[in-house]
């Protein structure tokens, strides 16, 4: 870190940013009064955003699409200028581009951030190697570890674009990776690939992250990857905050319910509206319902006691339903 | 210098564009094909034609000139307005931009790499046409000087096509499309007043004035002016001063716009 150990990684207070879109309605006659008086708005993407983000959290980053997510990162990185505000990252401030600041960071965005399109990854890490000066000991440590746990040897000397996109997005993040960024940013690292990548990735990033530590800023649409890396999540709609904390506690602010599923040996299940109880689904003896969840351990009790069940799970509602929630207009409370 | 050039990375980003360009043969013999073609059509309409009285060019002087104009043009190309305007577009200057490397110096280098791999097509071309022409040809004027200072015109002459290219480039944080205005000012003013169309010591009195004034002629027709002996060395001392001037305006122009382009850039896409 920049000259002493911040007890933040990451602040930002009174962020802004603003960006002026060209608007044009439908018509040749619009066209030409554009041509000649071209109208503008101006969009706040970020707004008033304050973040405190310690050395080593993983925080997600949630948000519907234009929320302002990618923009943060991109302020963070020092890629965009803010409108007003102001940044410290590791004690520098981002979009001064020093070089020991960019040393310290890395931000995947795709599968095209780092590599070379033209040449094989192979080329990239030595590439990468020369411009971050990284010792030969350095070097080939570390690209002989991340080359294991990302499992890529076999695609090393192939061009970047004849790979696939998980290979890609392996390769991408053991370039990223090959510096040992303090602070790591990744925008959707997981878009686009199967549930076995995806999975892969996860695991490599917590694997990563219990070795070396590096302070992760993740945003992803898929809340596996949210639930499965981060304890703290950020939300943020249409630029402003609205809700800094833990998952659980989003879980338990959005949501107060949590779903039992019980499997009967045989007869019915008898539950009944007043008791908080409300049933969602309902196939033989199996039975999905909605219960508030302070009444949880009470009727799992009563359920046991009745000497009929043959199985009963508890689980939070899916994060993607939370999530959802928040962003939409009934939502019941929000933070 | 040679230890700061190979430390911070420059010499694995010049050696990466060799073997890109590498990758893509058929490209290079493309744009080699494209820089000789022109040339070479416009010499043939030059010795196809009865000159004047005033003009101060023989046959053999278009013959040395058409010669030299393509391995000239090729030196002192640069793709930043193309490559850059496309990295603002595409967002792949956001790469540029995170990495503890100058954003522009990789420009620089793909245009070196470029330009030195195409001589391995231009050369042979060059060579055969001179085997043809070689008896009409007189080079009993050149000595080492001369050579010194030819070589130290072409690579001034790049610097100021970079200069100027590299302005066009950086509008692009502003300008949806520059291509166009690098057609006006790098591509048809280049053409006509650099002297690819028309050596410039073949203009009328003012016209030559004011190329001689302008960027463009030390681009092209300057370095050519000096192998062929036409300049005294205080012609080519003031070349190089007229250059160097503009190559110091252009820089500070940059830079400038580099500074307020970031401010402005929105780096879309990833």
């Amino acid at each position: 870190m920049n000259e002493q150990q911040h007890e933040y990684a990451i602040v930002s207070s009174g962020l802004n940013r603003e960006f002026k879109v060209r608007l044009k309605a439908e018509g040749l006659a619009a066209s030409l009064r554009n041509f000649f008086a071209p109208a503008h708005k101006t969009v706040n993407a970020v707004n008033n955003l304050d973040l405190q983000i310690r050395p080593g959290d993983i925080v997600g980053f949630l948000g519907p699409n234009g929320a302002g997510k990618t923009t943060t990162l991109k302020m963070l990185s020092g890629l965009l200028v803010p409108t007003s505000g102001n940044i410290d990252v590791l004690g520098y401030t981002p979009f001064n581009r020093d070089h020991a600041f960019l040393k310290s960071i890395s931000l995947v965005m795709g599968q095209k951030q780092n590599l070379w399109w033209d040449l094989p990854p192979v080329e990239t890490f030595a590439i990468h190697r020369r411009i971050y000066g990284l010792t030969d000991a350095e070097y080939k440590s570390r690209i002989s570890e991340l080359i294991d746990m990302l499992e890529i040897v076999d695609c090393l000397e192939t061009q970047t674009r004849k790979l696939s996109l998980g290979q890609r997005m392996r390769c991408e993040l053991a370039v990223s990776l090959l510096h040992q960024p303090q602070i790591l940013f990744l925008d959707e690292p997981t878009i686009g690939l199967d549930i076995l990548m995806q999975k892969k990735i996860r695991n490599f990033l917590l694997d990563y992250h219990r070795r070396f530590k590096p302070t992760i800023l993740l945003t992803s649409h898929y809340m596996d990857d949210v639930a499965a890396l981060a304890q703290r999540v950020i939300v943020i709609d249409h630029g402003n905050k609205v809700f800094d904390g833990y998952l659980n506690d989003l879980t338990h602010k959005m949501h107060p319910e949590k779903i039992m599923s019980v499997l009967l040996n045989n007869g019915e299940f008898i539950c009944l509206p007043e008791e908080g109880c409300r049933l969602i689904h309902h196939d033989g003896h199996h039975y999905r319902f909605m219960l508030d969840r302070k009444r949880v351990p009470e009727m799992a009790a009563r359920l046991y006691a009745t000497g009929n069940i043959a199985d009963l799970t508890i689980e939070d509602p899916p994060l993607e339903d939370l999530i959802g929630q928040l962003f939409t207009s009934d939502k019941p409370t929000r933070p | 210098m040679i230890a700061m050039f190979t430390a911070d990375g420059k010499l694995a980003v010049l050696k990466a564009y060799f073997k890109i360009i590498l990758t893509y043969r058929g490209m290079l013999l493309i744009h080699g094909i494209r820089l000789l073609l022109l040339p070479m059509v416009l010499a043939s309409a030059w010795l196809s034609i009865e000159k004047t009285a005033q003009n101060p060019y023989s046959d053999s002087d278009y013959l040395l000139y058409y010669l030299l104009v393509p391995v000239i043009m090729n030196l002192t190309d640069s793709r930043i307005v193309f490559k850059f305007s496309l990295a603002v577009k595409d967002g792949s200057l956001n790469r540029d931009l995170l990495k503890p490397f100058p954003p522009l110096m990789g420009y620089l280098l793909e245009s070196l790499a470029n330009n030195a791999m195409q001589l391995f097509y231009l050369l042979p071309f060059s060579f055969v046409f001179w085997l043809f022409v070689r008896d009409r040809i007189v080079l009993s004027h050149l000595e080492p000087s001369l050579l010194l200072y030819f070589l130290a015109a072409i690579v001034i002459g790049g610097m100021a096509r970079l200069a100027v290219s590299g302005s066009i480039a950086l509008l692009s944080f502003w300008i949806e499309d520059v291509t166009t205005l690098n057609l006006i000012l790098n591509g048809g003013i280049w053409a006509l007043l650099g002297g690819m169309i028309v050596p410039v010591a073949t203009f009328p009195d003012k016209i030559r004035y004011i190329a001689e004034l302008l960027p463009y002629r030390y681009m092209l027709s300057f370095p050519i002016e000096i192998f062929s002996g036409r300049l005294a060395p205080a012609e080519i001392w003031q070349g190089f001063a007229t250059a160097l001037g503009w190559i110091a305006i252009f820089s500070i122009i940059m830079r400038l716009i580099w500074k307020r382009g970031l401010k402005t850039y929105t780096a879309y896409g990833g």
